[in-house]
């Protein structure tokens, strides 16, 4: 009887430890919910960030996030300050911009090494070897963007004077360069680029791409982006979601991949072929990780000190705003 | 009259801009989400010159839109009055066409047309064209009995008389209508600049959009605020000059 009572103390002591455990595991995994402000639409420039949400890897970091698309209204960086988003992508004249107005903002990663912004021309009919080659030429810009600050940057390294180059101004559809008015027009090479080129080939032209970082203009195009309240505040989960958005681009620019980023893109955007997909996908890959040996997501601190000194000639910050502490790399050095 | 429309005008933007100055504060946002009193100053120093010919391009070609609209209103109106096929006609596409939302159709006329002044101009004119054709359409089939009884009976009322008595009878409605239009012509101008233009202060607020700078914005709308007060306010003195005139100096 007593043996029989002893027993019976200790299995609900057990027990109760067994549920303690339990409430506390639960706690241990409680899933986190985040939301992810992109910079555009949804396209091959975003295929980590969609495959990383889709392929599981934030799930794996215990992270339920939500990938907002962007576009010309959104602006990630302001909503990391209203607290709508907790992690955004943003051009780096985006990040030094806000920087200069007061914004705490830190880049935890740069996505493209090379930046897709380049612009399309028919090879067979201008030809752009340098950039002296721009002089009495029309050249597409959109003003207030950045493309407009690389192309400035680029007559200036170029020494060749502003009113030698007609710059005219661009917007959403392409009829102007399809009428040849604006023979020089902007594009992003891995996206648009791809689409033109092809629509210029079905009219039997061949299509040029004039690539500023060939002549050393290295404006850093999208960087993933948080505040610096949540780096001070919860580091060990922006470095989760870091991990975790990084393992998803590693795993989306696979080769072995594609098909499932193509499918995981797809869910978004029903209005590009898969074919053109795929050649968008392999266009993205050679910007995102030029070389294997760069670690994919590196920030290139002297493409961002390039940036922020392009900004300053332009008139478009008024002083340096010192953009080196608000990127989380171990080298801040100049 | 005007001065009490530019006053009015400026208690709104105050307001507003208080208001957000207000949610700047509470919130402890940067300069970077909402600008603060000196950076608008500033940029109001810096651009008010330019903004002000931004402002004076889209609304040259907002007024010159709306007196087009006035007239072709006036005259399908007229035209469309009776109850008769054409009539019904008029009325059911005014409504439908009305309803098409002139994002949608501004890049469609901008590619079709080009960038330049006639296309904007073609934009002014459709947006207020359809609310000033209803309203005419809506006054000229309302028979005003008790006048136009006598002309019918004695067979004294021509068509002409008629438009006359019941656009006197309703002048305060047409010259409300009217004034309403001037606000519509020059929304709806700004909106066609803002997506494909390459003139006019929606044009300007689109770059200021893609440099992310609120203060900018802020700058522009008070320039337009101030410019459609005063127009509305002449507008308001102008539709009492006609209806004095008309009335012959009577009340």
């Amino acid at each position: 009887m007593v043996r029989e009572k002893h027993c019976f103390s200790f299995l609900l002591w057990l027990l109760v430890v067994f549920f303690v455990l339990c409430w506390g595991a639960g706690e241990a995994i409680a899933v986190e919910k985040v939301a992810y402000r992109l910079k555009w639409l949804i396209n091959a420039s975003t295929a980590g960030d969609v495959f990383a949400l889709e392929g599981g890897f934030f799930s794996q970091a215990e992270l339920e996030v939500e990938v907002k698309a962007g576009g010309p209204e959104r602006d990630a960086i302001r909503e990391l300050e209203m607290g709508y988003a907790q992690f955004g992508v943003a051009s780096s004249d985006q990040v030094i911009r806000a920087v200069a107005k007061g914004a705490e903002v830190m880049v935890l990663a740069q996505l493209f090494q090379i930046n897709p912004l380049q612009w399309i021309y028919r090879s067979d009919a201008i030809v752009l070897s340098q950039i002296q080659d721009l002089a009495g030429k029309t050249v597409g810009i959109t003003y207030g963007g950045n493309d407009e600050t690389i192309m400035r940057a680029l007559l200036a390294i170029g020494g060749l004077d502003e009113n030698k180059v007609r710059l005219a101004g661009v917007r959403y559809d392409y009829t102007a360069f399809f009428q040849k008015r604006i023979p020089i027009w902007p594009v992003y090479r891995n996206t648009q680029g791809i689409i033109l080129a092809d629509k210029l080939k079905t009219g039997g032209e061949k299509a040029g791409f004039f690539n500023p970082s060939q002549f050393g203009v290295r404006f850093v195009a999208n960087s993933v982006v948080t505040s610096k309240k949540l780096v001070d505040k919860r580091p060990e989960l922006v470095a989760r979601f870091t991990q975790a958005l990084l393992n998803g681009w590693k795993a989306a620019m696979e080769p072995v991949n594609e098909m499932d980023v193509v499918l995981a893109l797809a869910k978004h955007d029903r209005d590009t072929p898969t074919e053109i997909v795929q050649r968008q996908l392999a266009a993205t890959r050679k910007m995102i990780q030029p070389d294997p040996k760069t670690p994919l997501g590196k920030i290139d601190t002297k493409a961002w000190l390039q940036t922020e000194q392009i900004m300053v000639q332009q008139k478009l910050i008024s002083a340096p705003v010192r953009i080196l502490k608000h990127l989380t790399t171990g080298d801040n050095e100049m | 009259m005007l001065p009490r429309r530019i006053y009015q005008f400026l208690i709104i933007y105050v307001l507003g801009i208080g208001l957000l100055f207000v949610i700047k504060l509470v919130l402890n946002l940067s300069d970077y989400v909402i600008p603060g009193p000196l950076s608008v100053w500033h940029t109001g120093r810096e651009e008010w010159y330019r903004y002000a010919a931004d402002v004076m391009d889209t609304f040259g070609v907002a007024v010159v839109g709306q007196v087009i609209s006035i007239f072709m209103a006036v005259a399908v109106g007229v035209a469309g009055r009776k109850a008769t096929w054409f009539g019904s006609f008029i009325k059911v596409a005014a409504y439908n066409v009305q309803a098409y939302p002139i994002v949608a159709i501004a890049p469609i006329l901008f590619i079709l047309l080009g960038d330049g002044f006639v296309t904007r101009l073609f934009i002014a004119a459709m947006i207020c064209y359809f609310p000033l054709l209803l309203s005419v359409i809506g006054i000229m089939s309302e028979p005003v009995s008790d006048i136009e009884h006598f002309y019918r009976v004695t067979g004294r009322l021509r068509w002409q008389l008629e438009i006359k008595i019941r656009a006197f009878e309703n002048l305060y409605k047409l010259t409300t209508v009217i004034s309403g239009s001037a606000t519509l012509a020059m929304a709806g101008t700004i909106v066609a600049e803002f997506i494909a233009a390459n003139a006019g202060i929606g044009y300007s607020i689109r770059i200021a959009l893609y440099q992310s700078d609120l203060s900018k914005i802020l700058v522009a709308l008070f320039v337009i605020g101030i410019t459609l007060s005063i127009y509305q306010g002449f507008l308001e003195v102008l539709g009492k000059g006609v209806k004095k005139a008309w009335t012959g100096g009577g009340s």
